[in-house]
């Protein structure tokens, strides 16, 4: 379960954020949630590709990590093997809730206590002896900014997407090198063929947004799928 | 228009408001409510009657502004999904505008002996029945789940008030097939708007106060008290049970079919919920009285209930407090206290004819039978899907479609009078004249009466099929049989293949069960489903 607090300088003066990462740190995930200003970013690495929340039915853009349900194939040794990784899964145990009643939607850092990373004794420290944060706590604060204007941002690009039709459903069938079979379902992507055939101003709208740079680096992004069909052979053999 | 006026032809040509040959160019429906609406957004839809360049011909709908709408609940068959997705509607305005909820079949209570038996009639085929006829194998088993639960995993919702679908389910997809429970009057609303805003549908407020001929016969036009006289080449019947066209105008008869179908009376009433976050059930309810049955429906906001019965066999007093008996059992005293039903007398039965000349007649006026197994919206759905499908491109032809057109629609109406029917031959209760009269042979159809004495010998399945577009499947006839405990023998030869069937049934039987273990661990509450529906939607893929 989750236990999501403000944080609290007096409050939470003692606790220390554990880093690298593992499984025991929470990060055997089959995907983590990314945002069109971090395709470029993901791309380099990690398929794009979209699905539902399972609460919501609303979309989101994830970079995915595995085949199935807590398997993540960037998780070696208790390290992981890619030169970039998702601003989600680094922010851990943070993150932005919005506090305050209608317009005044403060956004203010929060934090999971029952998160594997937090803890008392060991890892970075959040405050220094002062109460004032430490650079590793700043930092954090800046991703939580960097993050939450880029899922601000993201919603936009996905209306836009369901707008013009340009997601479809994606299902692949994989067999890996052992003889076993993945069908992973529950996926979608850009329609290619849709999205040749949009017309100029359509295209400029899309531009103007910032949307167009990062439709085509979840096209791109698609090759990074033989990049984890390799990582899942490796592991069976 | 212009060229048309040049030459030789003019004054023949300019004196009418018909085009220069007999093509349909003008389609009048006289009539709103979901009838009306449902017609004209299907025709709409189809022929792109909003384009400019090549519209193929004009589609009017007078409706009078004096006819309240009335909000009474009623269900559908899946067949609407199809329907609103043609007409264009999302899913998640039509469930927020029309208060709708999902329907996954009808729930049967006391049609059997009266005594607290219940079954149902879900809208999903039992399992494996393209290849696999199921009913000789559960009739074989010992201590056997009821029919329905034991070939499909739909009525396993039933019981907690489950809905058919996910948050993350595209629009009108399923995992188990369903329809809707809705406000009938805010569907009339919301189809109203979006054929006028979106479809092209011109909507004219007034009142129809003569019907004026052609030489020929056919309708010319219809004379307006605010909106003058509007000529058409065909005109649409959505007047309801006055039937101003089809009846009045062109004396078609009434056929009544109250010797087969003896209810003739409904008392309506809308009770609360006691509640506010109080389930929403999956299915309509229908209890069986001692001269009608009781209808059930749960929308978001309210429970639509009614009694159906025969005024023959019950007085309006008694049939009260039947339906108040009801109410208070399901709802407590202080929601019944609250309710005074609203009388609707109707005579069940349809007109002889449905297409006559120029003019087609479509809901009500066309014919009213009890809503036992919500059959009003989908005969609509269907005669607007037909119209526009086979549209008459002349007048020429119109005749040879409107023959066609009622022999469909009359066997149609056969097909659920006959199925309705089932239910009451069936019934073994014996507890008032009612039930008794309903299993008097001069009360059955003959064609019902055949079928009943060869589902003796074995189940109905794919050959008792009588057309591809029958309203009710050979799967609808084996749930009410066997939901009603009609004993089929087993076959008199033997078969060839018989140790393989066997096998493949047992395997569906558990197959079944397995799935039904899984959706009622996956799918939310219908409750749950539609608070999401309203806050987020559902996404179109």
């Amino acid at each position: 379960m989750s236990q999501y607090e403000v944080l609290n300088k007096d409050k939470h003066r003692q606790l220390r954020i554990k880093t690298g990462y593992s499984a025991a740190l929470g990060d055997a995930v089959m995907y983590a949630m990314t945002y069109p200003m971090e395709f470029r970013d993901i791309q380099s690495c990690y398929p794009i590709l979209f699905t539902k929340d399972p609460n919501t039915g609303v979309f989101f853009a994830a970079a995915v990590l595995g085949f199935e349900a807590d398997q993540n194939l960037f998780l070696q040794d208790n390290s992981w093997d890619a030169s970039y990784i998702p601003a989600v899964i680094r922010r851990q145990p943070f993150l932005i809730a919005t506090g305050g009643d209608g317009d005044n939607q403060a956004p203010v850092v929060s934090l999971d206590l029952d998160h594997p990373r937090v803890s008392q004794d060991e890892g970075e420290a959040l405050f220094d002896a002062e109460g004032g944060a430490t650079e590793f706590l700043n930092q954090k604060i800046a991703l939580l900014d960097q993050l939450h204007h880029g899922l601000q941002h993201s919603s936009g690009f996905i209306d836009t997407l369901l707008q013009h039709e340009l997601l479809e459903q994606i299902t692949f069938d994989i067999a890996f090198n052992d003889g076993s079979k993945e069908s992973v379902q529950g996926f979608y992507s850009i329609a290619e063929e849709r999205l040749y055939q949009l017309k100029g101003d359509v295209l400029e709208s899309l531009n103007r947004a910032g949307y167009l740079q990062p439709v085509f680096m979840a096209v791109a992004s698609i090759s990074r799928m033989r990049n984890i069909i390799e990582r899942r052979n490796r592991l069976r053999v | 228009m212009f060229f048309l006026c040049s030459g030789n032809h003019a004054a023949h040509l300019c004196d009418t408001s018909r085009n220069m040959n007999d093509r349909i160019s003008r389609i009048i429906i006289v009539g709103g409510g979901s009838a009306g609406w449902l017609t004209a957004g299907v025709i709409a839809a189809e022929h792109c009657i909003d384009s400019q360049a090549q519209q193929p011909f004009e589609l009017l709908l007078i409706e009078s502004p004096d006819v309240p709408t009335i909000g009474v609940g009623e269900g559908t068959w899946p067949s609407m999904r199809s329907t609103l997705q043609r007409i264009g509607l999302s899913e998640t305005d039509f469930i927020r505008e029309c208060d709708a909820s999902f329907k996954q079949g009808t729930y049967f209570r006391n049609w059997h002996t009266g005594s607290g038996d219940t079954y149902s009639h879900p809208f999903t085929v039992p399992i494996g029945y393209a290849d696999t006829n199921l009913a000789p194998h559960w009739l074989e088993l010992t201590d056997a789940p009821q029919f329905a639960d034991a070939v499909t995993p739909q009525t396993a919702l039933f019981a907690d008030c489950l809905a058919p679908k996910q948050i993350t389910t595209p629009e009108y997809a399923f995992l188990v097939n369903y329809a809707y429970h809705l406000d009938a009057g805010k569907f009339a609303e919301l189809l109203r708007r979006h054929c006028t805003e979106q479809l092209g549908v011109k909507h004219i407020k007034a009142n129809v106060s003569q019907i004026n001929s052609a030489e020929n016969g056919d309708i010319q036009s219809v004379t307006t008290d605010s909106a003058g006289e509007i000529a058409g080449d065909l005109f649409i019947d959505c007047t309801g049970t006055s039937s101003l066209l089809l009846g009045e105008h062109f004396k078609i008869p009434f056929q009544s079919r109250q010797a087969t179908l003896f209810n003739d009376t409904a008392l309506a009433a809308q009770v609360p919920y006691t509640e506010e976050d109080q389930a929403i059930q999956s299915c309509t309810h229908s209890t069986a009285q001692t001269a009608g049955w009781i209808w059930d429906i749960g929308l978001p906001t309210r429970r639509g209930t009614g009694h159906v019965y025969s005024s023959a066999h019950i007085s309006e007093d008694e049939a009260t407090a039947q339906l108040l008996a009801y109410i208070k059992e399901t709802a407590g005293d202080k929601a019944a206290a609250g309710v005074v039903p609203r009388k609707i007398p109707f005579q069940p039965g349809h007109r002889r004819e449905f297409w006559h000349r120029n003019c087609v007649a479509i809901g009500m006026s066309s014919g009213f039978i009890e809503p036992l197994e919500a059959s009003a919206l989908v005969m609509i759905e269907l005669a607007a899907g037909m119209i526009a499908e086979q549209l008459p491109p002349t007048r020429d032809v119109m005749d040879i479609v409107a023959k066609r057109y009622n022999q469909k629609f009359l066997r149609h109406w056969n097909q659920i009078i006959e199925f309705l029917k089932l239910h009451y031959v069936l019934s073994a209760r014996d507890d008032s004249p009612y039930w008794q009269d309903n299993r008097a042979a001069t009360s059955i159809p003959e064609r019902l009466s055949e079928q009943l004495s060869l589902w003796r010998f074995r189940s109905p399945w794919h050959q008792d099929a009588g057309a591809v577009d029958d309203l009710f499947p050979t799967a609808s006839y084996q749930y009410i049989l066997y939901g009603m405990g009609f004993s089929t023998a087993p076959r008199h030869t033997a078969s060839h293949h018989q140790d393989q069937r066997q096998r493949q049934a047992s395997e569906l039987f558990k197959k079944n069960a397995a799935r039904a273990a899984q959706l009622t661990k996956a799918l939310p509450s219908n409750r749950e489903l539609l608070n999401k529906v309203r806050e987020f939607g559902f996404q179109k893929l």
